[in-house]
């Protein structure tokens, strides 16, 4: 079953085309790259895909099931997981209380109010195991805005991670981080694709090349070229417009 | 260890000696007093469940007080209901229908829209009150209401004993309202406050969420409402006005929104300025209202709760030192 459809995704700001007749499709498992220069419709996509805006023509389904008009929750509550390209956490809440929103969300205790919080033990286990994966245990305490950027970038993906979503849109997950940092976020994200589609849109063609099994490329809204990212690096229209060609 | 036990406990202390104790060594027009501020302890902890835990500004929140205590005076005035039991759920009802029918709307929007449609909600209720003259007495609002009938003995109706009875709902209304903000439900709240939109790709309903909390709210607002209609015996059309909306926000601001003993502290701090500024200047008493509300935003942003935690804090932090 396809896990992501997309068809003639168009979207308009005012006057302004940002997204014009997109059309493509994600097996389960795959791994699909966004690429293309600022301004190319990135970030656009993946708020359509997400819910966040809504699109102003075409038609997308998500694990076979129209989704165009549903709202972001419901898209969540499907399997759609997302991060953000700027950092989206809780601010005033510590690490752990961040993770445990997130791992809280699929429960089914979703409207209780009675039971205290700190009584749900199999969350703050699963909160545990999440957090020592990603090598944040050791702050589980620290508020957020005090965390370094590499990390607060960590846990940001953590909470998309944490919903165990069956597709997961990162964007820019790389974005700010050393490449130390980089590299082992590659390692993570490589792992999960084992059991999760993503589509990430990012401009680090290192993290491109290690994780996708395929590259789209958007240039002022429109898809330019699709394939490997091989294929994709030495597309002479990809150069020319993104990778840059060299001079005589 | 004994001196860090008494650090822990003296909150409790100084409240339990506070609430039960002191008011019976008290003249009864200071225990009058205290059964006022615990009332308003309660309608401010219900704003303070919207403004401090789910970052909603409402001022059209003494609508619901307005019409819990113009339900307990129909009630007893026009169809002789004067039993606790019977009166208590029908104001439950009542505002629990109002609450849900102007939630329903007011939250269709956010930010300062929100804050301008409970303003206009509330001024609905107000001027019902003030219109509907055989039912609420209009400008002259409707007096004559009875303390309640317990439906079993009670020594007196006397300000101490009004003062106990207050102070039993007053208790149970910040024990069920704890138990809701320390829930999971709670702490969705807290987060819709910090994060909405990341609330919504985590996958929470965010507005249901508000929803419910906003019926919540005015659920305890109405039932403070009903004990202040009991309390003055009179309702009049500004319990459900402007001012009192205003009076219950600067509560919440004074003592501290996002926890529950702010607002509560912040009641104390109006109910007894206003007692005592009204001995001597009665005719003063906004500008020395509007005083204490700029200088609490200029110097006690966080509220007088804040000053309080910090304190507490500290002292745990120099208790724990001596004995470490």
């Amino acid at each position: 079953m396809e896990t992501l459809k997309v068809e003639n995704l168009s979207k308009t700001f005012g006057g302004l085309k940002v997204l014009e007749g997109l059309c493509f499709t994600m097996e389960a498992g795959e791994c699909v790259a966004i690429i293309g220069p600022n301004g190319a419709g990135k970030t656009t996509l993946l708020n359509l895909l997400s819910g966040e805006l809504q699109a102003t023509g075409g038609r997308i389904y998500l694990f076979g099931q129209e989704v165009s008009r549903m709202s972001v929750h419901h898209r969540v509550r499907l399997g759609l997981g997302h991060s953000f390209q700027l950092n989206s956490l809780f601010s005033g809440f510590t690490v752990l209380e961040n993770v445990l929103l997130a791992l809280k969300s699929p429960q089914s205790h979703y409207f209780q109010m009675l039971r205290p919080m700190t009584t749900y033990d199999l969350l703050f286990a699963k909160a545990e195991e999440l957090l020592k994966s990603l090598s944040l245990w050791e702050e589980e305490k620290v508020l957020v805005e005090n965390l370094s950027y590499g990390k607060q970038r960590q846990l940001e993906i953590a909470l998309g991670l944490a919903l165990e979503p069956r597709l997961l849109l990162l964007d820019e997950p790389s974005a700010g981080l050393s490449s130390v940092e980089s590299a082992e976020l590659a390692n993570m994200l490589y792992k999960l694709t084992e059991n999760t589609s993503i589509v990430f849109c990012a401009h680090d063609m290192e993290l491109v090349s290690r994780l996708a099994h395929r590259v789209i490329v958007l240039y002022y809204g429109r898809i330019i070229a699709e394939g490997g990212p091989r294929e994709i690096q030495n597309n002479p229209k990809v150069k020319e417009i993104y990778l840059g060609v060299e001079k005589m | 260890m004994r001196r860090r036990l008494l650090t822990n406990l003296a909150p409790y202390i100084i409240s339990g000696l506070i609430l039960f104790v002191l008011p019976l060594v008290l003249p009864s027009y200071v225990q009058s007093m205290f059964a006022k501020f615990l009332i308003f302890g309660i309608f401010a902890m219900s704003l303070g469940l919207l403004y401090g835990f789910v970052g909603l500004y409402s001022l059209g929140h003494a609508a619901f007080f307005g019409a819990g205590g113009y339900t307990t005076g129909i009630l007893a005035c026009h169809y002789g209901i004067e039993n606790l039991w019977v009166a208590t759920p029908i104001v439950v009802l009542v505002t629990l229908l109002i609450s849900a029918i102007f939630g329903f709307i007011a939250l269709r929007a956010s930010g300062v829209y929100f804050l301008l449609l409970t303003l206009a909600l509330g001024q609905l209720i107000f001027t019902v009150a003030w219109k509907w003259v055989t039912m609420t007495g209009g400008d002259n609002g409707l007096s004559g209401i009875p303390r309640p009938e317990l439906g079993f003995p009670w020594p007196a109706w006397d300000p101490a004993y009004y003062y106990y009875f207050v102070l039993v709902f007053f208790l149970a209304c910040f024990f069920l309202l704890r138990q809701i903000v320390n829930s999971s439900f709670g702490y969705t709240l807290r987060g819709i406050r910090l994060n909405e939109n990341r609330m919504r790709h985590l996958g929470y309903p965010v507005w249901g969420y508000k929803y419910i909390a906003f019926i919540i709210a005015g659920l305890f607002a109405g039932i403070s409402g009903m004990l202040f209609a009991y309390f003055n015996g009179i309702v009049v059309p500004s319990h459900a006005g402007i001012t009192t909306s205003v009076l219950v926000f600067l509560m919440v601001v004074i003592g501290g929104p996002g926890t529950l003993f702010g607002p509560v502290i912040g009641a104390g701090v109006i109910v007894f300025l206003q007692f005592f500024i009204s001995l001597y200047t009665p005719e003063h008493w906004p500008l020395v209202l509007g005083c204490v509300f700029v200088a609490a935003v200029m110097y006690a942003r966080g509220g007088l709760s804040t000053w309080l935690l910090e304190l507490q804090k500290r002292m745990k932090r120099r208790y724990g030192n001596i004995e470490s």
